[in-house]
């Protein structure tokens, strides 16, 4: 169960779904944010203007993007704050070592940072010697248990109390057999409060990035990012290039919409904006681009990056809900995770892990038209000579069969016969995966076009 | 070449035509703005005292000093037992710390913090509880409001508190008390 051996997506989630009663439970515990997301979304009024302007603002941000981040640069220089620029996870590595190095730099306390998991961050630092220590009490938990997270808000979705008790109890010394959630959390903070304490420097992801003012806005509920980046002298923080917004008035409106979206809270607890570094410390921001502006050429794939990670999409995804995170090949799972990580996908089968039934996009808060991007990333793929699951080899004659009127009217009245004479276990082969976990369907009497000629023709 | 350059020369081939910036006119609500904030703080595990300003602050600052509390205030006319430590970790026992907020936002029940009201940054998150103090004339509706209001000056740190700190990371049970402070209570003067 772990992103880093590749296997097509149907293979990783029959894994997942072996254990019928735990999907069920996943499944449920994700449904109840998208149901307190109904709730905080349905309470403001202009939640749809909400949506518009944050789609439109980031568009026009992402076609602004070299000016804004130029922008963003100069007044972080003036407010002396540090900028690093990145092509890749690599080089992002690469210039975080160095400026911790020169700190001598033996402990770093992070918070949540998607993209310091997509630049394979912490391996890096400790290859080299460094202690990293995730605070995110999602991420503290996984990091333990030597896992990746599996949903990019609540990156512990998959673990059940018991589990969580019996790894704190190996690893932090909590009671055996203890599984209370407050006992348990509790336990964390003591035990993370001596790590804020006594470490040498801290990492942040960031939220937003405001050009004109040369700040960036961390979120969190813990307080993690801020007890970790105001102790030690020395903070980092990095992020994409397209974390990028103009101005505070358009931070404010993703505030509205990214907690809401993501949890069903009115705003994340903090909502810390670091407009320079505290007295006598050091600031640094590293700008990383690893993929971002090829995506950016692609007028269907761009509007990926005006994504704001509220995870809203994975929560309601009918697939991601019922295969789990670690089914997608990538650091990010589910709807976005398609979106940003089918090109790397080297199975080529994630973006078939989706029904293409539009929820993600109806529920997102910038408008990122998820489907439209999956579908059009198996049109890549089709392109590329790519096609999973054999479809290279029957969908051309699928196509052919089905564009033709007296081929598919034939087999269609065969098959409803044979479904209604022939016993269902001689039939099912037929069916493959389809039918797997589905049972054969009712035959109706006729086509439909037989049935639409006779009632409305 | 350095990659600055790179990435930046890399955006010139981007796809999309460029887009206007779209205006930002939301009506904001702006019936009964302290029920709507205290509504809200609720939501977010914080609690509203509406009436008796600083004196009835004072009276449960004294009442905690009684008790052995540390607490360090860093609002005017407040006094407690703890003055500004010399370095930022000195303030791990801090038990309660006072201070004050420049505007609330009814919608989320946030207050804005700049760090000219901390000493050091990280005050109220390392505190274990938290009393925050706010004019209640500077409520604002919604977050539109708030951030043409908010001062953050160059080189300057400021954050929305919304409630204490809290976590469902463990089988989506809230727990409230994370990292940062276990309990919130506002004052309102």
């Amino acid at each position: 169960m772990s992103t880093s051996t590749p296997a097509i997506h149907a293979q990783k989630a029959e894994i997942f779904c072996q254990d019928e009663a735990r999907v069920d439970w996943h499944s449920k515990a994700l449904w109840v944010l998208r149901e307190k997301r109904d709730r905080a979304a349905g309470s403001l009024p202009e939640w749809e203007q909400l949506r518009q302007i944050g789609s439109e603002m980031k568009l026009h941000t992402l076609t602004h993007l070299a000016q804004y981040l130029e922008e963003f640069e100069q007044n972080c220089i003036q407010n002396n704050i540090q900028v690093h620029w990145a092509k890749d996870g690599a080089e992002h590595n690469r210039i975080v070592h160095d400026i911790l190095a020169k700190h001598d730099v033996k402990k770093l306390v992070k918070s949540k940072s998607m993209l310091t998991e997509e630049c394979h961050m912490n391996p890096y630092l400790e290859q080299r010697g460094i202690e990293v220590i995730d605070t995110d009490l999602g991420e503290r938990i996984i990091q333990l248990a030597k896992q990746p997270p599996s949903h990019i808000v609540v990156p512990a979705i998959h673990l059940k109390k018991e589990e969580v008790g019996e790894l704190f109890h190996d690893k932090l010394g909590t009671d055996a057999g203890a599984s209370d959630p407050l006992y348990l959390t509790r336990a964390a903070r003591a035990h993370l409060r001596q790590q804020f304490l006594s470490a040498d420097a801290a990492m942040t992801g960031v939220n937003m990035a405001v050009a004109d003012k040369g700040a960036v806005v961390v979120c969190t509920n813990e307080g993690n990012a801020d007890m970790g980046a105001n102790l030690p002298k020395l903070q980092l923080h990095s992020m994409g290039i397209d974390k990028i917004v103009p101005n505070i008035d358009s931070a404010a409106v993703l505030l509205r919409t990214l907690a809401r979206n993501a949890t069903g809270q009115p705003v994340t607890t903090y909502s810390s904006f670091y407009r320079g570094p505290q007295e006598g410390g050091e600031m640094h921001v590293i700008i990383v681009d690893n993929g971002r502006t090829d995506m950016l050429k692609d007028k269907i794939l761009a509007e990926s990056l005006k994504c704001i990670r509220c995870g809203g999409c994975l929560n309601t995804c009918p697939v991601y809900r019922r295969s789990g995170g670690y089914s997608y090949n990538y650091t990010i799972p589910g709807p976005i995770g398609i979106a940003v990580g089918a090109k790397s996908d080297d199975t080529n089968s994630i973006p078939w892990a989706c029904t293409l039934c539009g929820s993600c996009s109806y529920v997102c808060p910038t408008k990122v038209p998820l489907d439209k991007i999956i579908h059009h990333h198996r049109r890549l793929k089709a392109e590329a000579g790519k096609l999973p699951y054999g479809k290279a080899s029957y969908m051309p004659l699928v196509g052919k069969f089905m564009a033709s009127e007296t081929a598919l009217n034939c087999s269609m009245s065969m098959a409803r016969t044979a479904l209604k004479i022939l016993p269902g276990s001689l039939l099912k082969p037929f069916s493959g995966a389809w039918g797997k976990y589905r049972e054969l369907p009712i035959a109706p009497n006729s086509s439909f076009e037989a049935w639409f000629k006779k009632n409305r023709g | 070449m350095s990659s600055k350059h790179d990435i930046l020369n890399a955006l010139k081939s981007a796809a999309i035509a460029p887009q206007a910036m779209p205006v930002i006119n939301i009506s904001p609500r702006i019936d009964d703005l302290v029920g709507q904030f205290e509504t809200s703080l609720n939501t977010v595990a914080g609690t509203l005292h509406r009436d008796g300003g600083l004196a009835k602050l004072q009276a449960q600052v004294d009442e905690h000093i009684a008790n052995g509390m540390q607490i360090i205030s860093m609002v005017d006319g407040i006094k407690a037992n703890r003055q500004v430590t010399e370095t930022a970790h000195q303030l791990k026992d801090i038990d309660y710390a006072v201070i004050s907020g420049d505007l609330a936002v009814a919608e989320n029940g946030a207050i804005w913090v700049n760090n000219k009201n901390l000493g050091h940054r990280v005050t109220p998150f390392i505190c274990e509880n938290l009393f925050l103090v706010v004019d209640a004339n500077n409520i604002v509706a919604n977050m539109h409001q708030a951030a043409s209001r908010i001062t953050l000056a160059p080189g300057e740190f400021g954050t929305f508190i919304a409630g204490p700190s809290k976590t469902a990371d463990i089988e989506q049970a809230l727990v409230v008390g994370a990292h940062g402070a276990c309990s919130l209570n506002v004052y309102l003067i």
